[in-house]
């Protein structure tokens, strides 16, 4: 019953994966790649393998976010 | 009748999730992303909380507790970074 959400997640890891890639700001591209990872970890639990898909969930989603944001955070240029 | 609310429910998600991709496709600013990834999250969520029950195993809804309870996090940094904090 749930195969056509299993293709739509598929679909939906495509599409952010491209915006992740084809977006201008740097900040829009990290907030699509989390989506992705999000999609991906719900994929894995919809597949039969729910404690990959927690560990995806968790750091893929959630802190892999924070240390990309660390990361333009500090090197960007502060204008004076 | 049990299975036609189940089939209800698979539905709604699937609009659900083509919206939310729809408006993080289309949106103009980083706030509307942001809200359609925190949208789709509350989805996720309710699609693994479905999906537990139609394969009859409780172990999914754990997936699903970590998952609610972990989830805030990125849009919580992403906000405190729109406003020059992190």
């Amino acid at each position: 019953m749930l195969e056509f959400l299993v293709w739509l997640l598929c679909g939906s890891i495509l599409v952010s994966g491209i915006l992740a890639v084809r977006l201008d700001s740097t900040l829009t591209a990290a907030v699509s790649g989390a989506l992705a990872s999000l999609f991906a970890a719900v994929c894995y639990v919809l597949l039969g393998s729910p404690d990959v898909g927690m560990t995806e969930a968790s750091i893929g989603s959630g802190l892999s976010v924070l240390i990309f944001l660390y990361a333009i955070r500090r090197t960007t240029e502060k204008v004076p | 009748m049990a299975e036609g609310i189940l089939v209800v429910a698979a539905v709604l998600i699937f609009f659900g999730i083509v919206f939310g991709v729809l408006r993080l496709t289309l949106g103009h600013t980083v706030v509307d992303r942001v809200v359609a990834v925190d949208m789709l999250t509350v989805v996720s969520i309710s699609l693994i909380a479905l999906y537990a029950h139609v394969a009859g195993r409780s172990i999914y809804l754990d997936v699903a507790l970590v998952y609610g309870v972990l989830s805030f996090l990125a849009v919580l940094a992403i906000s405190r970074y729109l406003e020059r904090g992190l």
